[in-house]
């Protein structure tokens, strides 16, 4: 879908999504994978629900004391050798990594995947600030390359097929058409090592930080995220607010679950924990680390209802297993983070003002509540959001008038009953059969795809009643 | 008439205005195990439609009422609806929190407020609900009732019915795409997941599908209509008044 | 007002809000596994992440099968006093641990030693330091790790307790799992991206 342009409104995108057959084949047997080797890494995981109520324990303990959390981190990353910058919104932190960058005088850069820097489009201000960056996850590689973003917090080219991305490497590296993602994997590793070795500065995320040790973490796979923290002679951290654990026990609690609900491997290959820049006798390292925390509506987030969301530990489990994701994937959902917990996230950062559409896109059937390792109530945080975008956004007149009417009549057991009598009668004519083909109004959107039941001429209490009371005559 | 044996049924406003031989079927089907069945009177709706879509003081507005009707009963409250026994179960008491006074009697009634399959898993083996019917039937968990009330052995009802084959379902416990309100505000969305649902179906070879929730009834048995499937989609509290005889 | 001052002034009273739920837990259940052999675990664990294990009987042992892996191969290894075994002694064509980068990443073999491994994930547990930089497990496309028995721990719990003081002296720990791989590209799985692609692992008495 590269090069096309996304239609506008939510609604338009995930039509467009929903007609992409490519899509949907890419979408049913990945999120099926992933769905399975979850499951059985879970399976082999020892007393698994146990460790998930501890996961969640670390993570709610440390959004509840965040603020003593990120004092610590703070204090213990200083005493590490880090520089600690704090950033109110997106712009802020750009702008604190672009004057890094100018300071120790880096002229390119090699990313590791974060998801935070396509929050704050940090590349697109670094391109501007005249710096060269190459993303070097191979999909995020491979989305850059295509001018595109990712669509899946784990599988960034989830929606690209091999052949897809063979005929983008063709085109932009200049290598030899291949569709074996072996070959395509070595054109990338060929190049980006060459990447890697003139890079001045590395920046990552981080999965998670540790606060009583000043201890940043990085889960990945490939081998890229070591490279950038070790070669490079500055590395620069950009992380949420609230990507905090309290202890070395509470990371250890998050990493057993992490991995296998992100890949269904019990850990990655690559699992780094970095205490600060190179120490005296080191031969490798960054001479200087700077560490970026971002708030961008965190902190809205954290004292509002939706504040559990936070503790998600983007292991992309939700969006595996929700309908709606793999009905219209990632880029539908119009911003950095899709799926279940996007639909959370993007109001919660951004405002609901534009974003009302996100959290509507749910049938509220829980499944992410059910598979997630924290156990994020996903579908309470969802109505929430619908509760905010109620009160701050203007909703369809035929709803609002008619959540009114209902409340007000529902309320009234005999105006309801008229009400109701009245609406069956309606569309009781529209009826052949006992069934309505094209239903009037609002409801004309149900009989797009099915046949609507025409309501029953007398109500199950109305002859419950005329029953129950002939019995009592009888008697 | 001893006072164990009283259970209120709540129809459901689905139930109520489109599909009453459902709240029939649940109410001869109680009967047959014993149980005498009241109807409250002045029932409209949980609330449920409102509190989803976010409207937050129409939902309670609505609630109210269901409460105080429910609350002036005794007995369990046997409904024929995941959705509507979740709302009551687990939503009311977030609804009242604010209400100190209502909380407590949203606690007390959801305590006693029980799916009509999760009722009927709950009585002794043994019992009445053994019928025989000769079919191939698929089960669709609504999610409510699969996830929000944990209840996941409702098959066996359908499996002890002599001569019933209960067929599996591809993805058996991928949601149906109703959602209430959002199979209209998203329609295309929700007729994707329909379509999927109807295939796995299709596939199955089964000739009827049961659910317990109407809402998944009437978006699955319109899709079968619309699709020209053969298949007959039932409430469970029908199937088994059927069995029954 | 600095960006620190307002960001906390924000989290502090956020958290006076009170959104973010309790989380009681039980009762940690009793661990039944089996903790006797963890050197069998560690080599299942291994040889189920795709990595070449040899368990040794003595230091020659380990010496030799070193040897055999490195012999007609460049090899950047870690410094001799951190090396297990005197394994040193049998890399005869070596790059020195802070040569420079290109240096090292031209070699084929890069040949480490290991601070701790954890049996129940099989991985291999590298604390950076002088003398054994993480640029030695990273840069070549094979490597060979040297394991001590007793080094090896079931649980990476214990590596956080046990080697706290240890990890506080690095800049990096680095628990290796596996080879390097991908599956970004329709969740094929493609072994070695950009760290070694093969890894040996050699488990001394």
């Amino acid at each position: 879908m590269s090069g096309v342009a996304m239609p506008l409104t939510f609604h338009g995108r995930a039509r467009a999504a929903l007609s992409d057959r490519t899509l949907h084949e890419a979408l049913d047997r990945a999120t099926a994978q992933l769905r399975s080797r979850r499951s059985t890494a879970l399976d082999s995981l020892e007393h698994s629900d146990y460790v998930r109520d501890v996961a969640r324990r670390a993570r709610m303990t440390a959004l509840r004391n965040l603020g003593a959390l990120l004092r610590e981190f703070e204090s213990r990353l200083t005493e590490n050798g880090c520089r600690v910058h704090w950033a109110d919104t997106a712009d802020d932190a750009n702008r604190i990594i672009v004057r890094i960058a100018a300071e120790a005088r880096v002229r390119r850069i090699a990313k590791s995947k974060s998801m935070v820097s396509e929050e704050t489009h940090l590349n697109a201000a670094l391109e501007r600030a005249g710096l060269a960056v190459v993303e070097t996850d191979l999909g995020e590689y491979v989305t850059q390359l295509a001018a595109s973003r990712p669509s899946h917090i784990i599988l960034p080219i989830v929606h690209m097929t091999r052949e897809q991305v063979g005929r983008l490497l063709q085109e932009q590296l200049g290598v030899p058409y291949s569709d074996d993602p072996q070959v395509l994997a070595g054109y990338a590793r060929a190049k980006l090592r060459a990447e890697f070795l003139r890079a001045d500065m590395g920046i990552t995320g981080a999965n998670i930080g540790v606060a009583a040790t000043g201890t940043i973490c990085l889960v990945t796979n490939e081998g890229n995220g070591r490279m950038v923290t070790t070669l490079p002679r500055v590395h620069v951290v950009l992380m949420g607010i609230e990507k905090l654990v309290a202890t070395m026990a509470d990371l250890d609690a998050v990493l057993k679950v992490l991995a296998r609900s992100a890949t269904g491997q019990q850990l990655t290959a690559y699992t780094t924990l970095v205490r600060g820049p190179r120490r005296a006798g080191d031969a490798c390292g960054p001479e200087s680390m700077h560490v970026v925390l971002l708030d961008n509506g965190r902190t809205r987030l954290l004292a509002g209802e939706s504040a559990e969301i936070l503790g998600c530990i983007r292991c992309g489990a939700c969006l595996n297993v929700c309908p709606v994701y793999r009905n219209i994937g990632g880029h539908a959902y119009g911003d950095t983070y899709p799926g279940p917990v996007g639909a959370v996230v993007t109001p919660g950062l951004r405002g609901i003002g534009n974003w009302a559409a996100l959290p509507d896109a749910s049938s509220l059937c829980g499944a992410c509540r059910d598979i997630c390792p924290v156990r994020l109530d996903i579908p309470r945080m969802l109505i929430a959001m619908r509760q905010e975008a109620v009160s701050c956004t203007p909703q369809p007149a035929w709803l609002r008038f008619g959540m009114r009417a209902f409340a007000w009549t529902a309320a009234r057991p005999p105006m309801y009953r008229i009400v109701a009598r009245l609406g069956g009668a309606v569309l009781r004519q529209r009826a052949r059969n006992g069934w309505i083909h094209r239903a009037p109004g609002p409801l004309g959107a149900w009989t797009t795809c099915r046949d609507l039941r025409a309501p029953a001429r007398r109500s199950f209490e109305r002859q419950w009643r005329s029953r129950t009371e002939a019995r009592h005559d009888r008697a | 008439m001893p006072t164990s044996s009283i259970v209120q049924l709540v129809p459901t406003c689905l139930v109520n205005d489109l599909d009453p031989e459902v709240g029939f079927a649940s109410a001869r089907v109680l009967a047959r195990m014993g149980f005498h069945v009241e109807v409250p009177r002045g029932l409209t709706c949980c609330g449920q439609p409102a509190h989803n879509a976010g409207f937050a003081d129409e939902a309670r507005a609505v609630a109210r009422h269901t409460l105080a009707v429910l609350a002036d009963t005794t007995g369990p409250i046997v409904v024929p609806s995941g959705s509507c026994a979740d709302m009551i179960v687990h939503q009311y008491p977030w609804l009242f929190e604010g209400d100190p006074d209502r909380r407590d009697r949203a606690r007390a009634v959801a305590e006693r407020t029980v799916e009509f399959s999760q009722f009927l898993l709950q009585q002794p083996p043994g019992c009445a609900t053994c019928g025989a019917l000769d079919a191939r039937v698929a089960y669709h968990s609504s999610c409510h009732l699969l996830r929000g009330l944990g209840v996941t052995n409702t098959p066996s009802l359908l499996s002890s019915t002599r001569g019933t084959t209960v067929v599996p379902l591809e993805d058996q416990e991928e949601c149906c795409g109703f959602g209430g309100l959002f199979s209209i505000k998203n329609a295309e969305i929700s007729g994707r997941m329909l379509d999927r649902k109807l295939s796995a179906v299709a596939a199955s070879g089964a000739e009827r599908l049961v659910s317990c929730d109407l809402g998944c009834v009437l978006h699955l048995e319109g899709g079968a209509r619309r699709r020209a499937l053969s298949v007959r989609v039932q409430h469970l509290a029908c199937f088994l008044d059927e069995a029954l005889g | 007002m600095t960006a620190r001052d307002a960001i906390l002034a924000r989290v502090d009273r956020a958290a006076a809000a009170g959104r973010v739920p309790g989380v009681p837990v039980g009762a940690a259940p009793p661990d039944e596994r089996d903790r006797h052999d963890v050197l069998a675990r560690f080599v299942r664990e291994l040889r189920a992440l795709g990595v070449e294990v040899f368990v040794e009987a003595s230091d020659g042992d380990v010496r030799a099968r070193v040897q055999a892996h490195v012999s007609g191969h460049r090899t950047v290894s870690w410094a001799a006093a951190r090396l297990p075994y005197g394994t040193a002694t049998v890399v005869s064509d070596g790059i020195p641990w802070d040569a420079a980068y290109a240096d090292q990443a031209s070699a084929d073999v890069g040949l480490t030693g290991c601070d701790a491994a954890i049996a129940d994930t099989g991985s291999l547990v590298l604390l950076s330091g002088p003398g054994a930089p993480r640029s030695t497990s990273l840069l070549p496309p094979v490597h060979v790790a040297i394991v001590r028995r007793d080094d090896i721990v079931s649980t990476a719990a214990e590596v956080f307790s046990h080697a706290a003081d240890r990890m506080a002296q690095s800049a990096c720990c680095t628990f290796i799992t596996g080879p390097s791989r991908t599956a970004d590209i329709e969740l094929s799985l493609t072994i070695g991206v950009h760290g070694p692609g093969r890894l040996v692992v050699v488990v001394g008495p």
